[in-house]
């Protein structure tokens, strides 16, 4: 029953609400208290237990939306009507509480509606063949994009926000478990701390098994594998690369459940306990899947210097369209950090082989025979993020393709099994990897007027600020208020932006030809050499950007010499421009790679610590950040280390306590650093029981990152835009230099 | 008046030092101390700094029908101490046979000093059973038992806590007994293992653990308390650990009485 379940989720969704915003909840506003008593109430109505009433209710609801969204209003109607939702829309945006999201929601899926309708009704004309192209061009890129809108509200209506189920107390009931832990080419240093946590787990021993799926058939992993007691599995072939290596291991193993770990994501050992309730509870899942947590930065974060501040590319995804998702029963399999059942993974015949997708394939397949999948938001794993932008790209365009592909080979739409709900969020997450030429669109879509003098939008430019801005401003402000955890205004653009040229041709060849391309593994963990500009990567935007610089030059002149006739459609588009240069310099920005000097990342953790002298002193302090390796510390004011020094350091595990033997290697002002001593496996076991296998490892800076204030967001991609622009022009003079004084050997440029 | 005994069945596992550190810790943290030696060796008042060649202390003026307070110490930090006092063998087989006929002799002494009613007293014993534990027995609230991470040091604990049994269980006063595992040292897998054994078998009994740590030495041969010696080291970190427990489980105690 509807009315039950969205109760249960209040409920839920009320006692989450308590515990994270501790602020809103000890100065409780009144105002706010009421609205959601009100709504409460309202969805609480025993009206909504009759079927016939709810189809009415559906019913007037959309003949009322008709009317709003298509009744012509004259000039000053529709300033007076934007105005007052707006106006409404801001006063909703200071209340707390679920429902005034809705209704802002509705509010944004009106001005939107109205905007699309006067747009297809009203404003494609076929003026001449230049105006038709451009025209057509942008109002199916604007369709793309409301459709995205709309399906984006559906499907992020209601975060379940999932808590975990606690196991029973009788170990002895609990089921058997297979860990997988597939790996290709990466190195053993890498592997390891993954296993040493997958064999740390917190499950009876006897009921878990450990394997290593080494597609790589290396003798390094095999003797690695021996010595601590883990099992190797192999094959003979590298056919359906990750999904083929999975199914391989399915055939030789037969744990009721299997949980599948990229080979660098490190488990928390609380990961079973946390996540394998749900199964016990709900006979019907087939599938649980935890966040992707990422202790290094992107490339984004890396050259934007935003890690920790700003959330990245797949917070969004992770916090909150999984959860969303989560609602409607439609959570995919994001292939790592998840648990799956084993019975039904057989069922439908493994991991998918067909698509470069696998896991969200696999979710498909197992939704179309009626298995449930869940999302749990609490990270209990972590990893490292993909190092530089080609790797960042490379990874997104094998999504992109995949997508692709099940929209070809297994569409979602069509077909047996899926409810209308899971549809509509499978369509989503197909239609989101189109972004690539609608995103090429609106980036020059100005310029066909500015250069070629095209009107592409056959209505005057006040009329067209009318039906835009509401449309504009509401979805700005709707989203900022929904994803604001996860995602911070106008990053979007950026993230799409520099994606976008990247993205669209896959797409577009795997939408037609889902047979071509093959899977390419992400590489992980490497070293950048240089600060350098990848101008490779950059080329297309530095065309945009060139056409966006000519654009202004030539509207400029249009504005004063040419156009004054319509001078405000010339400014509009001049804004619009000046838009996308800023989007476009933020994307050249993130092409700017900073010098990686590290082969291991460090990962900030502060962790009590005890540092034991050679003299026998010794010395409680803190450290700051781990890395492959070694340590970074804080001793206490007026304790130094000497250089050179071979010291035992203690760390803990609630009350265990354990020392690991290693020197100092730098003794700073306030930073003391150490390089990790030879260790014995069941060292190293404990050093990554002790560090990123711990419980609480990562659950503290998950969704934690400061909300979005569209203000502030903008100050910072224009300070980012101008970042790119400085750059680009740094290196552009360097590069010149260059080329210009041909440097002797061995000399430096710098 | 809060009492707390440091009781051990078996010798030379740092109960007086560990007597004096925990006084320290306790008024360190800002609680009225007085530490108590009832050990004949009338070693504890050396940790509190007062010179060797003083004989004062509560036995001889006991055996002189004198009064405690004359021979109270103040140290060089807040905490009080009361030495046992220099006793010659007669005057202490004298004073033992006294203990053994006033049971309730330690109590009304203490009584009569006219502590405050959260004052805490620190009270150090001789190993294994004698007139003096008894005495700090029959009167204490909190036992705190002292191990190594050894073998001996566990076989002897359940002599202890017999002992505890006949002494302080049942008394309406008495709160509980917990142990501190002393002079730990993380890097011997025999010492690693025992404490595990005892955290598994007495739980949240487990006071805390000491650690091995040269600065508690060193901060006896250069006179000072190991928290004003070094502290950052890890012991005095220990220390303060197992003091701030001491004062929850007491404060949680005086709630709910």
């Amino acid at each position: 029953m509807k009315p039950a379940r969205s109760r249960k989720t209040a409920a839920r969704k009320a006692a989450a609400a308590g515990k994270a915003a501790a602020p809103a909840a000890t100065r409780p506003n009144a105002l706010s208290a009421k609205v959601r008593r009100l709504g409460l109430a309202f969805v609480e109505m025993p009206l909504w237990d009759s079927i016939p009433m709810r189809v009415l209710a559906l019913v007037v609801a959309l003949c009322l939306f008709a009317l709003v969204a298509t009744v012509p209003l004259d000039f000053w109607q529709q300033v007076g009507f934007a105005a007052v939702c707006f106006a409404l829309a801001v006063w909703l945006n200071r209340l707390k509480g679920h429902l005034a999201t809705l209704v802002m929601v509705v509010l944004s899926v009106i001005a939107s509606s109205r905007y699309m309708y006067w747009r297809l009704t009203e404003t494609v004309g076929l003026g001449g063949l230049f105006d038709a192209v451009f025209g057509i061009g942008l109002v199916l890129a604007e369709l793309y994009a409301f459709t995205v809108l709309m399906l984006g509200y559906f499907q992020t209506a209601w975060p379940l926000q999932r808590r975990p189920v606690p196991m029973p107390a009788d170990s002895a009931t609990w089921p058997t478990v297979d860990v997988f832990i597939p790996t290709y080419n990466e190195p053993l240093s890498v592997v390891k701390p993954t296993v040493f946590a997958a064999m740390s787990l917190d499950w009876p021993r006897d009921k878990i098994n450990v394997y290593v799926l080494d597609d790589g058939r290396r003798e390094e992993f095999r003797a690695f594998c021996e010595k601590v007691g883990v099992t190797h599995v192999t094959r003979s072939h590298n056919r359906h690369a990750k999904a083929g290596n999975i199914n391989e291991a399915l055939k030789d193993t037969s744990g009721e459940y299997v949980a599948i770990f990229d080979c660098d994501h490190i488990p928390t050992r609380s990961f079973l306990q946390i996540c394998m309730g749900w199964f016990l509870k709900d006979r019907r899942l087939s599938m649980l899947q935890t966040p992707h947590y990422f202790f290094s930065p992107d490339p984004f974060e890396k050259n934007l210097q935003t890690f920790q501040e700003v959330p990245n590319e797949g917070e969004l995804f992770y916090g909150l369209v999984q959860d969303g998702n989560d609602l409607w029963d439609a959570t995919f399999f994001c292939g790592s950090c998840a648990i799956i059942r084993r019975a039904p993974l057989l069922e439908v015949g493994g991991i998918a082989v067909e698509t470069v997708t696998e896991d969200a394939h696999t979710a498909l397949k197992l939704h179309r025979k009626g298995y449930g999948t869940a999302y749990l938001a609490i990270p209990q794993a972590a990893g490292l993020a993909t190092e530089s932008l080609s790797g960042h790209v490379g990874q997104r365009i094998r999504w992109a393709r995949g997508m692709a592909q099940i929209c070809r080979l297994d569409n979602p739409l069509l077909g047996p099994g899926l409810t209308i709900w899971q549809r509509m969020c499978y369509l989503n997450a197909m239609l989101h990897f189109f972004y690539g030429l609608p995103r090429l669109v609106f980036l020059t879509a100005p310029l066909a007027y500015l250069l070629f003098g095209a009107h592409v939008i056959q209505a005057s430019a006040l009329t067209i600020a009318t039906f835009a801005l509401p449309h504009l401003l509401h979805a700005n402000m709707t989203n900022s208020r929904v994803q604001g955890q996860f995602r911070h205004s106008f990053w979007n653009e950026v993230y799409e932006s520099v994606l976008a040229w990247y993205i669209m041709r896959p797409v577009l060849v795997a939408f037609f030809n889902p047979a071509a391309g093959k899977f390419n593994v992400t590489p992980k963990g490497g070293v950048i050499e240089e600060a350098y500009f990848d101008w490779e990567i950059s080329r297309p935007y530095l065309v945009l950007l060139l056409l966006n610089l000519l654009g202004i030059g030539v509207g400029l002149l249009r504005l004063f010499l040419w156009n004054q006739f319509e001078a405000t459609t010339v400014v509009l588009n001049l804004i619009w421009t000046c838009y996308n240069l800023v989007i476009l310099g933020a994307s050249i920005a993130v092409a700017s790679e900073t010098r990686q000097i590290r082969v291991a990342h460090r990962v900030a953790m502060t962790l009590p610590a005890t540092l034991h002298f050679a003299d026998g002193r010794t010395t409680v302090c803190e450290t700051i950040d781990f890395a492959e390796g070694g340590i970074g510390m804080r001793l206490p004011p007026g304790v130094t280390a000497t250089v050179g020094e071979p010291v035992q350091i203690s760390l803990y595990l609630q009350d265990d306590e354990h020392m690991f033997p290693a020197k100092v290697v730098f003794q700073g002002e306030s930073h003391t650093g150490l390089v990790l001593g030879e260790m014995s496996p069941r060292d190293e076991m404990a050093f990554i029981q002790c560090t990123f296998a711990r419980a609480d490892a990562w659950v503290g800076s998950w969704g934690r990152k400061r909300l979005d204030a569209p203000g502030l967001a903008a100050g910072q991609i224009l300070r980012i835009g101008m970042l790119g622009f400085h750059n680009m022009m740094f290196h552009l003079g360097r590069e010149m230099r260059r080329l210009l004084r041909r440097p002797e050997p061995g000399a430096s440029t710098n | 008046m809060k009492i707390i005994a440091v009781v051990s069945a078996k010798g030379g596992v740092g109960k007086t030092t560990l007597s004096a550190n925990l006084a320290e810790a306790l008024a360190a943290a800002g609680e009225r101390v007085l530490a108590v030696d009832l050990d004949p060796q009338n070693a504890l008042r050396l940790h509190f700094g007062m010179p060797p060649q003083e004989v004062g202390g509560h036995a001889r003026a006991t055996l002189a029908g004198e009064p405690w307070e004359p021979s109270l110490y103040r140290g060089r930090s807040s905490a009080l101490v009361m030495p046992f006092g220099a006793l010659n063998e007669a005057d202490r087989s004298a004073f033992e046979a006294h203990l053994v006929t006033h049971p309730g002799w330690l109590r009304a002494q203490l009584g009569a000093l006219g502590l405050g009613h959260d004052d805490i007293v620190v009270i150090d014993t001789p190993p294994g059973p004698s007139p003096y534990m008894r005495q700090a027995l029959s009167c204490a609230q909190v036992c705190v038992m002292v191990a190594l991470p050894d073998a001996a040091s566990y076989a002897a604990l359940p002599l202890m806590e017999d002992l505890i049994r006949t002494y302080c269980e049942g008394r309406p006063d008495y709160v509980g007994h917990v142990l501190v595992i002393n002079q730990v040292d993380v890097s011997r897998q025999l010492g690693k293992d025992v404490v595990q054994t005892l955290r598994a078998q007495l739980g949240e009994r487990v006071l805390g653990v000491v650690h091995q740590d040269q600065a508690v030495a060193e901060a006896l041969a250069y006179d000072r308390s190991v928290l004003e010696y070094n502290p950052h080291s890890q012991a005095t970190h220990d220390l303060l650990r197992c003091a701030d427990r001491l004062r929850q489980a007491l404060a949680a105690h005086g709630e709910a009485a």
